[in-house]
């Protein structure tokens, strides 16, 4: 066998499509209601979110770093979609586009605090998950908002060809970054950051610049994402969200993103938020508890990666 | 600006100084409330036609053996233990019905969704469940409804048209009066005291305490609300938020509502730990196992609280008349097992009772 095929095969991308078509196997065998038309579009309509954040959140853990905000981001932007809307009597497309701004924002400050004052991302975003969460309880003095017109729930709800109309946006969301991450400059220089962070700055990268971009990115997207949730359960709520970094991050280092950078693709997120979802979703129908699935997923996770490490020695050796 | 707000706030301090004096507790909601009269007249049961939905397409149960999952809003709590135990002891005795509780481990509003929204795939009959939120929860329960499922919801409703029927384990204006009341009776009519609750927006906690603030007005407006704290359904953020509180006002803090059966024992706990048991009393919604060693140590005197493994019972007594077409829209009452006749009230709601309080004498018997 040829190195090139060996490589490939030997891809940790490779590793978890099989690993997600075993599994998917083995769940439509378990129960007969797993491998429908209806489950699989009705799990990619409940993953669509964490999917969306778990895009920006393969560029931010490619460059080493992590953005454990993201879930008070999603919290905050909802809470404000609401208070806009109702509270400052906004037209809920301006409210929609306002607070998907204010996510960008609170990443361009995560991105700040961690850019100007030479902070950790993992202290920086932890301090951050605190204060938005904070703000999100703050602002909406925990009423929430309900009565959204009915068009809004189209978003959240409805289909289009078919289609649960979310999964169009994360689709296309999912080519943007796998564009960017995969085939431009920008996506060379995230690589760059992440393997070496000061060379890159020696090698005339804007690493700083960079970095702003993505943590304010990882920010939009998050608040993208807050709207759709809004949007799927039909009010807000200012603990939304709670919980959605580790499911995001989960998702992410499974489609084998190195933590510690400069290595990663969406192809692996997407693989991993797949697999996460597929066992979530058969597990349950297959008659597993709640409690077994999170003892399932953790195994896996560690599997996985393992599985990686020890093909990878091979490889190298 | 600044002397704008600051103007604004001394209106509303002054508001709240005279007309609103009771009404407008933190954690409270804004829907209408209805006290009980202060002497334990009955409350009228106004008449309501029925509000809740109908499933589409469901077949004909009647008989047949069905198989039914329960979605409390967290699982691995005491409460909803009892609650899946009434609903175990239910089945068992109906003989003709397969029941097990699953769901997430934290009150997460999206996570139920899920759970719920897994169980209409696998294709179950019936679905039990106790609402994390009453609005988020209501798409996926009409989805539930549109494939033919029987819905009924107890301990926290959703929408009425969201599901069949609702267990109503007592009306909030009973259980406002049974909290009043008992702390009235312990710290006295002039007395202050603070609230711990789960969140301002749960619907439950929010609806108690928008009732027991139109009581205490009513019945005994003498006494001095101080401060409504959150502290989520979480041991040791409730045990931090009530030293809080007692650190806060000290002497001034005569009385602590536990509004979860997580905050109540916290909150007693705290109160031991600050050598304050006699000086400040707790008053509050647990289960007895969690308040026996305050209520013997007469550290605390009374618990308020409906029968969990009975609230769970009914609700599967009922989702079993539902699915049999026993239990129709406009019924008045509906027969539950060893209960006997429950009466039917706000047009899709079933009483289980009167609320009960646990003390010294009589929490012994309870094991739950």
């Amino acid at each position: 066998m040829s190195a090139a095929w060996k490589n490939l095969l030997l891809r940790h991308e490779t590793i978890l499509g099989v690993l997600l078509v075993i599994t998917l196997i083995v769940l439509a065998f378990q129960s007969d209601r797993f491998f429908t038309a209806d489950n699989l579009l009705n799990q990619g309509r409940l993953m669509a979110e964490v999917g969306l954040v778990a895009l920006a959140m393969t560029f931010v853990i490619v460059t080493g770093g992590i953005d454990l905000s993201v879930g008070s981001i999603l919290g905050l932007v909802a809470i404000l979609l609401g208070v806009f809307w109702q509270k400052l009597g906004l037209p809920l497309p301006l409210a929609m586009m306002l607070g998907i701004v204010v996510g960008g924002v609170a990443g361009l400050v995560n991105g700040l605090i961690i850019t100007r004052f030479g902070v950790p991302p993992l202290i920086a975003t932890l301090a951050t998950l605190a204060l938005y969460r904070g703000l999100a309880e703050g602002i909406s003095q925990a009423r929430s908002v309900r009565g959204y017109p009915d068009w809004f729930f189209m978003l959240g709800q409805g289909e289009f060809l078919g289609v649960p109309v979310q999964l169009w946006i994360f689709g296309l969301c999912a080519v943007i970054a796998a564009v960017i991450l995969g085939l431009s400059t920008f996506g060379r220089a995230t690589y760059a950051i992440g393997s070496n962070a000061v060379a890159a700055r020696f090698s005339g990268l804007s690493v700083d610049r960079s970095l702003l971009l993505i943590y304010t990115a990882s920010g939009l997207i998050a608040g993208l994402a807050a709207v759709i949730f809004v949007s799927r359960v039909s009010t807000t709520r200012s603990d939304m969200g709670t919980g959605l970094e580790l499911d995001v991050i989960t998702a992410v280092v499974l489609g084998g993103t190195s933590i510690f950078g400069g290595r990663g693709t969406i192809i692996g997120t997407l693989l991993g938020l797949g697999l996460m979802q597929a066992l979530k979703n058969g597990l349950a129908l297959a008659g597993v508890k709640g409690d077994g699935t999170i003892v399932v997923i953790g195994a896996v996770l560690i599997g996985t990666i393992l599985i990686s490490n020890i093909f990878r020695k091979d490889a190298d050796g | 600006m600044i002397r704008k707000t600051l103007f604004a706030a001394a209106a509303l301090a002054a508001m709240a100084g005279s007309a609103f004096a009771a009404s407008a507790w933190t954690g409270g909601d804004d829907l209408p409330t209805n006290p009980l009269a202060c002497d334990g007249t009955a409350g009228a049961a106004a008449a309501k036609p029925y509000d809740g939905g109908e499933p589409t397409g469901a077949p004909d149960r009647k008989g047949k053996k069905i198989t039914v999952v329960d979605v409390p809003k967290l699982i691995g709590i005491g409460y909803f233990n009892a609650t899946s135990k009434g609903i175990a002891d239910a089945a068992k005795e109906l003989g003709n019905v397969d029941a097990k509780t699953d769901g997430p481990t934290q009150a997460n509003i999206d996570q139920q969704i899920t759970f719920i929204d897994n169980y209409i795939t696998s294709g179950v009959d019936g679905i039990l469940f106790a609402a994390n939120d009453p609005v988020a929860i209501a798409p996926v329960l009409k989805k539930a409804l549109s494939k033919g499922i029987n819905v009924v919801g107890y301990d926290a409703n959703s929408q009425p048209d969201a599901r069949q029927w609702f267990v109503n384990q007592a009306e909030f204006n009973g259980i406002a009066k049974a909290m009043v009341d008992n702390l009235a009776k312990e710290i006295g009519e002039e007395g202050a005291f603070a609230i711990v609750t789960s969140t301002f927006t749960t619907p439950n906690q929010a609806r108690w305490i928008a009732e027991m603030a139109a009581y205490a007005e009513k019945c005994h407006p003498k006494m001095k609300w101080l401060e409504t704290v959150e502290a989520q359904e979480d041991n040791v953020l409730s045990f931090n938020q009530a030293t809080t509180l007692i650190n806060k006002y000290g002497d001034e803090l005569k009385g602590i509502f536990g509004m979860t059966s997580v905050a109540t024992p916290a909150s007693a706990e705290a109160v031991t730990q600050a050598n304050k048991c006699g000086t400040i009393a707790v008053v509050g919604l647990a289960t007895p196992n969690a308040m026996k060693p305050y209520v013997e140590k007469d550290c605390v005197k009374s618990v308020v609280l409906w029968n969990p493994v009975d609230l769970g019972y009914a609700a599967m007594q009922v989702l079993r008349a539902v699915a049999d077409g026993d239990l129709k829209p406009g019924a008045t009452s509906v027969k539950a097992g060893k209960l006997g006749e429950l009466q039917v009230i706000n047009g899709s709601e079933i009483l289980l009772g009167a609320p009960f309080v646990f003390s010294k004498e009589n929490i012994g018997q309870f094991d739950f």
